[in-house]
């Protein structure tokens, strides 16, 4: 067992876990944040990404105890005070999203893009979205909603 | 109910159609659009309200607030995992769980030995209709943890629960299983030959059903006068339709009432309930399925599974909530794969390039056992549209449902109308290459034309109504197919392959097993309504489709109707979402429970305003009596006493249908194909949701896309090991493969429901896999490359540009 402390959406959090619990099921499991989906076992579908310290990162692909001391923001944190994040808003008013279950991580993985991209070329929406899959949409509104929030964060 | 609607189209009503206002430049998504009116082809006004309505069930989607199967905690739940099969066919010598159950905080294992014994050996199928000289299927039973014997790598062997997740992998690994291994077969065709491994003693031969359908005689005569007659080989590979959720279940049972609950993603609770009751015995009311957020479905979610009745016995004999997530790598193996039809099509013309006749002789690979509906549908639908969208009179094709040592099959977004489009249109498009006619002109000759709906077709469908002409005409403008000759010369020079290719295609939906269609409406005090529905959506945007179309029957903002799905204990009867049909069925439904809630109302408003009925009139969410200077709202009708309807409606086939053509090219230095336009119009008859419906054309036309140009499920040809077993072997399309895709509707109102719908959710799938075919071919023709089966990867095509070259 590993005790770990860590901050997570703004909150200090401290648990005893077992050594190989992944960030995800920690994040899902232990703080029912359940807006973290799994969607593959190889680190593919970039469904479980989460913010650590800033960077966009695949909570399936790290041990909760490599967090040890680190910010994480998950969607449920995206939004500040009531008002969407601007990838959340450009989401919607893309469409987006259809059946929405790998939406939490392309959201979070396109809030990083725009923050590292504040203007992305279409090859760097492409080259940020490698990571993420999805099956309903054919990416097209997508890449759409990541132009858009980024206009929106501009704004 | 406009009554009137509801007659067949005259023919020559077929073009006062579609008055669609709205431009595709003004398409931005994401505002409230203003109303539009849209006249039918009888001058009646019908009001669709909201043509880019936002999406009412995106907040809680993009807030993380979703509530998808794996979500689901249910108080003292344990935890299950499943041990799978190894290897694709064997005898189990001896298994052995000792171990296992002495592992810490197992709570039980079970294996075959339990599923016998509970009698959970054969699943529900559909496929009960007469075949071949009048034979029925044989139909394998499937213990839903495998007994004596396994068939497929990922076939389930045992089943343990624990207190946690990783406490139940754990102990897996500690059961012992002695195998004999068998000699398996994974090829279709070879599972069809003399001395071929078989799977199962009732399936001799691994043949489990064959029909024929159409005039064999008719056929023979039209080849027989034919002046050409193109054969092709047609295969339509194994994909894996993975939804990005994957599955997962959570079963609790009440021992007091003896009733089951089934927390699961399903297409309709209704269709899982039944498959569940049939395979177990138990009866239908003491099974409850309960469904909230799923993960998007393409026709994998509408199957009992053999691990949902597993948990379901675990459960019972622990007298514990049991869960189970499945991983990705579990779902390679053992979701329901998708497509699998292996067809030879030939087609007779005459000189003018007239159709004169087509044969087909299609196998259909189901794995090794059979889903409930998986093989109904390479048995229905290409029978229903096997003339596609010409006047082909004579029509033969013989179908054979084969066993394989691979995972069970079932429907795949299109379900079979994606093959036989597929079969349809590269037969049309290699013939008008081999007779050096026009691709657009030979199909022009032999559509069915404008004026001659309805149409029976050879094999006794009815196609209500549609304009095939007026479908391509729009397509071959908006693609600029007059300028692709200057294009593919432009390319030439850069030493670029260009190709374009078409596919005009129609598809069956609406119609659906379940006796009718029911929407209840429930109206609240505060003015808001709950609809509830049993079509569960799994991302076709239903809460947003089904509040349009009761807000605008109500005459109130749509955002005061609130979807429910997949809540059993309203009793509804109703299809699961599948076939593209939810919008012909429940989406209908929805109309006709509105307009019900107003005449039901009526009488009730009448009382309230101490004046008779008739001189009661309803308008947007108000009864007004002009005589009495009164008015009552629904919500305060509704505070006094409570007002619920049941909405119901049976509808039978409607036949979407389009265009699509794609534009592309390739570098024969490296085989890599980039598809540089792609067009779509389509015919779904009304639109309710631009938005909704563009977006669902961007997905199935990707899936089309990513089956033609990568996706591919490989079992190895000798020992039937799993070889594209995760995304990291799987060709899952990325954002960036797909450009653009331009959409246009060329509408005519369906007859078949009084809104004029007809489905649209499958057609992007049955028109891209030719579309996309066809325009490899067009590129690659003139250097002499023969018609290549899909996957179109790089590597391929650049062997065979090579081959080519090399005068091969």
């Amino acid at each position: 067992m590993a005790k770990i402390n860590l901050t997570v959406n703004g909150e200090k959090r401290s648990a005893d876990v077992e050594d190989r619990t992944l960030l995800a099921n920690f994040l899902r499991d232990e703080l029912n944040l359940t807006g973290t989906h799994v969607g593959c076992d190889t680190s593919q579908c970039g469904a479980c990404t989460v913010h650590v310290d800033g960077r966009a990162v695949k909570s399936c692909t790290m041990l909760v105890a490599q967090a040890e001391g680190c910010e994480v923001v998950t969607i449920e944190g995206l939004a500040k005070n009531g008002k969407l994040h601007p990838a959340q808003a450009a989401f919607t008013e893309c469409h987006a999203l259809q059946c929405g279950f790998c939406t939490p991580g392309m959201i979070m993985t396109t809030a990083a893009l725009i923050k590292n991209h504040p203007a992305p070329t279409d090859e760097q929406i492409v080259h940020g979205l490698e990571g993420n899959l999805c099956r309903c949409t054919g990416y097209l509104n997508i890449v759409k909603a990541v132009k858009r929030a980024a206009e929106l964060q501009g704004k | 109910m406009p009554a009137q609607l509801r007659t067949g189209a005259a023919a020559n009503c077929v073009m006062l159609i579609a008055i669609q206002t709205e431009e595709k430049a003004c398409r931005s998504p994401g505002r409230l659009a203003v109303r539009v009116n849209i006249m039918d082809q009888h001058h009646h006004h019908f009001e669709v309200g909201g043509a880019h309505l936002s999406r009412l069930e995106d907040l809680r989607l993009i807030k993380g607030e979703g509530c998808y199967a794996a979500d689901w905690t249910l108080p003292n739940q344990a935890h299950a995992a499943f041990l799978r099969a190894d290897r694709a066919h064997a005898r189990i010598v001896s298994i052995n769980t000792d171990a296992a159950r002495k592992a810490k905080g197992v709570l039980g294992v079970f294996t075959g030995a339990d599923a016998v014994k509970a009698g959970y050996v054969k699943p529900l199928s559909f496929l009960t209709f007469a075949g071949k000289d009048g034979k029925k299927a044989n139909i394998p039973e499937r213990p839903v943890l495998t007994g004596d014997r396994v068939r497929f790598v990922g076939d389930l062997v045992a089943l343990v629960v624990a207190e946690s997740a990783l406490q139940a992998q754990d102990a897996l690994e500690l059961i012992e299983i002695e195998y004999e291994d068998l000699p398996a077969v994974v090829s279709p065709r070879a599972t069809l030959k003399a001395g071929a491994p078989q799977l199962h003693d009732n399936v001799p031969g691994n043949l489990a059903f064959e029909q024929e359908a159409g005039d064999a005689a008719a056929v023979e005569a039209a080849f027989a006068k034919a002046a050409h007659v193109t054969k092709l080989r047609l295969d339509v590979t194994r994909v894996a339709p993975n939804p990005m959720e994957p599955r997962a279940c959570a079963v609790t049972f009440d021992a007091g009432s003896g009733k089951f609950t089934i927390h699961s993603p399903v297409q309709g609770i209704n269709m899982m309930r039944m498959q569940l009751a049939a395979y177990t015995g138990v009866a239908d009311d003491k099974i409850e399925v309960v469904s909230r957020d799923v993960g998007g479905g393409f026709g994998q979610r509408s199957i009992a599974y053999p691990e949902y009745v597993a948990l379901m016995l675990a459960a019972k004999s622990l007298g514990r909530p049991v869960k189970w997530v499945s991983s990705r790598s579990e779902g390679f193996m053992s979701d329901s794969h998708g497509r699998a039809n292996y067809i030879d099509g030939e087609l007779a013309l005459d000189k003018d390039g007239t159709f004169l006749g087509m044969r087909i002789d299609w196998i259909a690979d189901l794995g090794a056992y059979l889903h409930p509906a998986g093989p109904v549908s390479p048995m229905r639908n290409p029978v229903t549209c096997l003339n596609g969208v010409y006047k082909t009179q004579a029509l033969f094709g013989r179908w054979r449902v084969v066993l394989t040592n691979t995972a069970p099959v079932s429907a795949y977004r299109g379900a079979a109308r994606p093959e036989i489009a597929f079969a349809i249109e590269r037969l049309v498009d290699e013939a008008a290459a081999q007779m050096k006619i026009d691709p657009a002109e030979i199909r022009r000759r032999n559509f069915i034309p404008t004026d001659a709906f309805p149409y029976k077709t050879p094999t006794g469908s009815v196609y209500d109504i549609a304009d095939f002409h007026g479908v391509l005409d729009k397509a071959m403008k908006l693609a600029d197919v007059a300028g692709f000759a200057k294009r593919r010369s432009e390319s030439e020079k850069r030493g670029m392959l260009r190709g374009i290719g078409f596919s005009t295609v129609i598809e069956n939906s609406g119609a659906g097993m379940f006796p009718k269609d029911e929407v209840r409406l429930e109206v609240h005090a505060d003015g808001t309504l709950t609809a509830y529905s049993v079509s569960h959506s799994q991302g076709q945007g239903h809460e947003t489709t089904f509040a349009q179309i009761i807000g605008d029957g109500l005459g109130i903002p749509a955002e005061r109707v609130k979807l429910r799905q997949g809540i059993g204990e309203q009793g509804l009867i109703g299809n699961h979402t599948g076939g593209s049909r939810t919008i012909v069925g429940a989406g209908t439904v929805c109309h006709i429970a509105a307009k019900k809630l107003v005449e039901v109302a009526t009488p009730i408003a009448a009382e309230q305003l101490g004046v008779e009925p008739s001189q009661v009139t309803y308008d947007k969410g108000e009864f007004k009596s002009a005589a009495a200077n009164k008015k009552i709202s629904l919500g305060e009708l509704a505070a006094k006493k409570p007002l619920t309807v049941t909405g119901e409606g049976k509808f039978g086939s409607t036949f979407p249908n389009g265009c699509h053509v794609a534009e592309l090219e390739i570098d024969p230095q490296t085989g890599v194909t980039e598809v540089v336009s792609y067009v779509t119009v389509d015919d779904c008859g009304t639109v309710i949701n631009h938005t909704i419906v563009e977006g669902q054309m961007h997905g199935a036309v990707a899936q089309g896309w990513g089956q033609i140009f990568g996706e591919n499920v490989v079992y190895d040809s000798d020992t039937g090991q799993l070889l594209s077993g995760s995304f990291m072997d799987y060709t899952m399309p990325k954002a960036g493969w797909i450009k653009d895709i331009q959409i246009a509707e060329h509408t005519t109102f369906g007859t078949i429901s009084p809104l004029g719908v007809k489905g649209m959710g499958e057609s992007g799938c049955t028109a891209s896999l030719a579309a996309l075919t066809n325009a490899v071919m067009n590129a690659l023709r003139p250097l002499g490359v023969p018609p290549l089966d899909m996957p179109l990867t790089a590597h391929k095509l650049w062997q065979a540009i090579s081959a080519a070259k090399k005068g091969k």
